[in-house]
């Protein structure tokens, strides 16, 4: 494999590996409540 | 809280011309399908097929679309922000600017000056305006959302920004070019670079301006017509999040069977696959957001379009990956397929949500009533039966035509000829006239209804989001 081949799979995994942790962070116990506060908030009288 | 004043003046102005932009589009539109079928309608040089084709897709895409998308942004991010607008002088400019390169882009595109890329046909000058256009806009709704008073960031708002910096990355890259003089330059970029640049453009193109914001849109208005809060915030999120993941890989399955690498198509191909999860993601959460109001489809115009229009988000998330693997695309590629694809988009997803959008802002901008709620329910019917002709007519040319093309006698040879092919498309082709014409007229009825609103409607006190659209 070479270099650049290696930069792709690389960017590829990164990638990845920070949509796994968008995931896991939205889905968290500490932000599960927290992360749909804003539908209701958005409700609110303009 | 005490609530702030926001600017309601700029939506006003971008609404009216987005609106005057959108009929352009729509009357050109008819005008080109005409000049398919009669080419005695074709006037040399300037209003022929080849000259008013783009103006029709960029007078559609950036006057009507990008138009929508200023009024809707700056309503939406004033109060999903709980601030006014950062700069109304800026945002004065932006309106005038916006008129001013819409103008320039059609009036160039007739004198024939043209870069000849799809969605990008205009020359380096007009570039340059787009960027400072953009760039004024990005500007004042990232301040707006950086001096938020909302600590939670609603969904809308996340594909309001990616719509903002994705639009910026992929026309600065497309424009890099080297003029040779006042409205002609070449592409930076040479032989198959140059085409997987361009489609990496076009297809990004309608992530950026013809999905994200739409979609921040829907979340928006659909919530605030209906009452009820989308079913999930958290899905919303992973869909946006997925989307932009995947959207700007895909670009380069409008190149199957090209010179380009083929790892590069596949790639396309299987991205374009893996894009029908967050695409549904947004669709089931939007139907979802319905439970137990479903009889608001009867009953209040605003959620017609704004299901109707998901729904055709949901068959265009399905087609277009369906188009983008390599079997089906050989069959039905340069067929009359891909156009109706293209229009279910536009006139299908876009334009509901748009109309939607409209209709929710203009009684509560102006502080009056809708004129008439049967000519809403009128227009949206015109909408989608002149859309439903417009693309059904179209899918059943592309196939007829791909099995034309593709028909071959004992000894190899083609049964058909070219122009029996061309012949064959002609009841088809009347019938995409009859369905832009249907549409047209729906788009008639709608710009009169809202002007009659503005110039007679009854005063109305606030609209609660509850109360909003019911007929």
């Amino acid at each position: 494999m070479d270099l650049a081949a290696t930069l792709y799979l690389g960017v590829t995994f990164g990638l990845f590996v920070i949509f796994v942790g968008i995931v896991m962070r939205t889905y968290s116990r500490k932000n599960r409540d927290k992360n749909e506060t804003a539908k209701y908030r958005m409700l609110d009288d303009d | 809280m005490e609530k702030p004043q926001y600017n309601t003046e700029i939506v006003k102005s971008f609404v009216h011309w987005s609106v005057l932009w959108g009929l352009v589009a729509v009357l050109v539109g008819v005008i080109v399908s005409i000049q398919m079928t009669n080419p005695e309608m074709n006037f040399p040089p300037y209003l022929t097929f080849g000259r008013l084709r783009p103006i029709h897709t960029n007078a559609g895409i950036y006057g009507w679309g990008v138009g929508v998308i200023f009024a809707t942004f700056f309503y939406i991010v004033q109060r999903l922000c709980k601030v006014r607008l950062w700069s109304d002088k800026l945002a004065r400019f932006q309106l005038w600017f916006f008129n001013a390169t819409i103008s320039a882009a059609a009036l160039t595109l007739l004198l024939g000056f043209t870069t000849s890329k799809e969605y990008h046909e205009m020359e380096w000058p007009i570039d340059l305006m787009i960027v400072i256009l953009w760039v004024s806009f990005a500007i004042n709704i990232i301040m707006t959302i950086i001096k938020r008073k909302e600590e939670q960031m609603y969904i809308s708002l996340w594909y309001m920004m990616a719509a903002i910096v994705g639009v910026a990355i992929l026309f600065l890259v497309n424009s890099a070019a080297v003029p040779v003089s006042l409205f002609k330059s070449y592409s930076a970029f040479a032989g198959t670079n140059d085409a997987n640049v361009q489609w990496w453009f076009g297809h990004n193109a309608v992530a950026m301006v013809l999905t994200a914001p739409p979609l921040a849109m829907f979340y928006y208005f659909l919530p605030k017509s209906t009452g009820v809060p989308i079913y999930s915030h958290k899905i919303s999120i992973i869909s946006f999040w997925s989307l932009i993941f995947m959207y700007l890989w895909t670009g380069a399955h409008h190149l199957l069977w090209t010179p380009v690498p083929d790892w590069i198509q596949t790639l396309a191909m299987a991205f374009s696959v893996m894009l029908i999860a967050p695409s549904w993601g947004s669709v089931i959460n939007g139907y979802l957001s319905m439970k137990g109001e479903w009889h608001q489809m009867r009953e209040n115009y605003l959620v017609k379009f704004l299901i109707l229009g998901i729904t055709f988000y949901g068959l265009q998330t399905l087609q277009g990956p369906m188009q983008a693997i390599r079997s089906f695309s050989a069959f039905i590629h340069f067929t009359d397929w891909v156009p109706a694809h293209i229009h279910m988009g536009t006139m299908g997803w876009v334009s509901m949500v748009c109309f939607a959008s409209i209709y929710f802002l203009v009684p509560r901008i102006y502080g009056k009533e809708l004129y008439s709620i049967p000519l809403a329910n009128l227009h949206f019917w015109l909408t989608l039966s002149g859309q439903l002709i417009w693309s059904i007519s179209l899918w059943v040319a592309g196939v007829l035509q791909a099995g034309m093309w593709n028909a071959m006698n004992s000894d190899g040879s083609l049964t058909y000829t070219f122009m029996e092919t061309m012949v064959e498309m002609y009841p088809y082709w009347w019938a995409r006239t009859t369905g832009g014409a249907v549409f047209t007229l729906g788009v008639l009825v709608f710009i009169y209804n809202l002007f009659k609103t503005v110039r007679s409607g009854e005063k109305t006190a606030p609209l609660t989001a509850s109360s909003e659209g019911r007929a």
